[in-house]
């Protein structure tokens, strides 16, 4: 079933994926760009090379866990899902329009979206239960969770790091995208995170910080985190830039609530359109 | 009644593996013969209960029954949300028991009494409600939460206040349960502890039928309004507020069928006082036999055709 890897490299491009999420996002008249741009790589590298899913079917019991626990983001994974056809592109051309099925904040209705994560701090515990239960059935699935930096202000990632870690339960991929931004500003000014790697460490987990738009580094540590059969859940510390990819919305934090003029929009995508050296 | 949710739960363990139960560090002795029956389906989640709902319905999407406990203060109050979002919004089989609802927790104080887990579950889409009034009840609705591939809320109430049926007893969802016959044409509809204090009502020389609502959500608005087309009118009891608890379903049900008057009896939105024992507390509250009768028979003074 692991067809995906043997697909052509060049599915899950990052400019591609960005693209669609400018023309979600200006057609839409939505937010969030700069959320979903900051983990493009860290999906498309997931879909492209690690995760394990059937193709034509979503549900397939046999399949590797992505939970979007920062659920803000999930343009970049209908994005993602549309690549796959799990989505059509009359889905994500009519994104956010009246009667449409695709929300602004992921919902487990969509085929390929796990759990409905608007609400921050819930999805890691279902990717948790998700990881129990493989444990339990004596499988190799792996489960993986994306959770926003702000995020992890949330009480309930602390109370499932600590049962992911009691529990052993090292097919559990937490990824961090660490942006240094929540919604009122820096992580820094709002709630200081500290050292997360440091943090999950702490609490058993195998932790590493990576360049989260490095995809070669991201795919190292995806590939070893699968490896490491060692009774500890994984930690990936992603360091991102919100809005990473258009010069004007990097690391500029009004980019989680802008919307997209038909200038704005025409100049991101002018910017994405460029092929950037070290992405295919 | 614990009794009979203990055997209920290993008897349905032990026919399918993916049943497992969840608690948050609770339930010491009520689960002793669950842990020695089935250990590897015991999953104590620690005092953690948001992130236990979470991972009942990770379990729940990769094919598990989980059986979800928590004191009612914990589950549901405190994991509403997860209990909206990560379990309804999917209609996931999670069984969410909370133990200890109403006043039970007397003495312990406002933390831990329960009187709002009716009126926050029963406004959840997907969600089936359950308050059985003794074990024949929790037999029956622990039979209907396991036939249900959907999520179900049981609050489990005080426990030891006997038995109101003389045998076992099946239970469709929506039903309701006649408990007493009579000939006055004054219906008293109660749910869990106020079932009995219902027939004790009646002891005391009120001829009224009795009916227990072990299935608070979905109740049937036909059979309801069956009942209701035959009295002059009807009390509604339970160990709960007023506001949201099992008046509210049963006057909304009727408002659109019947104008029988309706006499609502519960808790009159507010909080204990005192700290103080169960029926203490049930006395401060004007749920004790006394004041329970003095009202109902005030009520059924008024009544038309009387």
């Amino acid at each position: 079933m692991e067809s995906l890897r043997d697909d052509c490299m060049t599915r899950f491009n990052a400019n591609t994926i960005r693209t669609a999420v400018l023309n979600m996002a200006y057609h839409g008249a939505t937010v969030h760009v700069g959320c979903a741009f900051s983990i493009v790589e860290l999906l498309a590298v997931l879909y492209r090379q690690h995760l394990r899913i059937a193709p034509t079917d979503p549900q397939w019991p046999g399949r590797d866990y992505l939970v979007l626990s920062k659920g803000h983001g999930v343009m970049a994974q209908y994005a993602c899902l549309n690549e796959l056809g799990w989505l059509s592109d009359e889905d994500l051309a009519r994104y956010f329009q009246n009667g449409t099925r695709l929300k602004g904040l992921a919902d487990a209705h969509v085929p390929g979206v796990e759990a409905s994560t608007g609400s921050l701090g819930h999805g890691m515990s279902v990717a948790t239960g998700l990881a129990l239960a493989a444990q339990l059935n004596q499988t190799d699935q792996m489960c993986y969770v994306l959770v926003g930096d702000g995020e992890i202000n949330e009480g309930p990632i602390w109370e499932a790091a600590l049962f992911a870690s009691h529990f052993k339960l090292d097919r559990l991929v937490v990824i961090v995208d660490n942006n240094g931004f929540q919604a009122m500003g820096s992580t820094d000014e709002v709630m200081a995170l500290g050292n997360i790697e440091e943090k999950f460490r702490a609490f058993g987990f195998d932790a590493v910080t990576i360049d989260g738009h490095d995809e070669a580094a991201i795919d190292a540590a995806y590939a070893q985190a699968k490896t490491a059969r060692n009774g500890k859940p994984k930690a990936i510390v992603a360091t991102t830039t919100k809005g990473k990819g258009v010069s004007f919305m990097e690391g500029d934090n009004i980019w989680h609530y802008t919307r997209l003029t038909a200038d704005t929009h025409a100049a991101a995508l002018a910017e994405v359109a460029k092929p950037k050296r070290g992405v295919l | 009644m614990r009794a009979a949710f203990s055997d209920a739960l290993v008897a349905a363990a032990m026919a399918d593996p993916k049943v497992v139960l969840l608690t948050g560090d609770h339930g010491y002795a009520l689960f002793d013969a669950f842990r020695k029956a089935c250990p590897a389906q015991y999953i104590n989640c620690g005092v953690a209960e948001q992130n236990m709902v979470g991972v009942a319905a990770g379990l729940a999407k990769a094919g598990f029954r989980p059986f979800v406990y928590g004191l009612a203060a914990f589950v549901p109050i405190r994991v509403l949300e997860q209990i909206k979002i990560d379990v309804c919004y999917e209609n996931l089989p999670v069984i969410l028991i909370g133990d200890g609802a109403g006043l039970v927790y007397s003495h312990l104080g406002t933390s831990h009494q329960s009187t709002e887990d009716i009126a926050c579950t029963r406004a959840l889409p997907e969600l089936t409600v359950l308050s059985p009034a003794d074990r024949f009840e929790m037999a029956a609705c622990m039979k209907l939460a396991l036939q249900r591939s959907a999520p179900v809320y049981m609050r489990m109430g005080k426990s030891d206040c006997g038995d109101v049926h003389a045998q076992a007893v099946s239970l469709a969802a929506g039903e309701v349960l006649k408990v007493r016959s009579g000939n006055a044409k004054l219906a008293l509809l109660a749910t869990g502890s106020m079932v009995s204090k219902a027939l004790a009502v009646c002891a005391q020389g009120l001829d009224a039928e009795v009916w227990s609502v072990p299935c608070i959500k979905p109740l049937s608005a036909p059979l309801l309004s069956g009942i209701a087309a035959r009295m002059d009118g009807i009390v509604t009891l339970e160990e709960h507020s007023t506001s949201g608890g099992l008046g509210s379903c049963v006057t909304e049900l009727l408002s659109q069928h019947s104008g029988v008057p309706v006499l609502r009896l519960g808790i009159e939105d507010r909080f204990s006082s005192h700290c103080g024992s169960w029926d203490y507390l049930l006395t401060e509250h004007g749920l004790d036999l006394d004041t329970l009768s003095r009202k109902i028979q005030s009520f059924a003074r008024t009544l038309p055709g009387r």
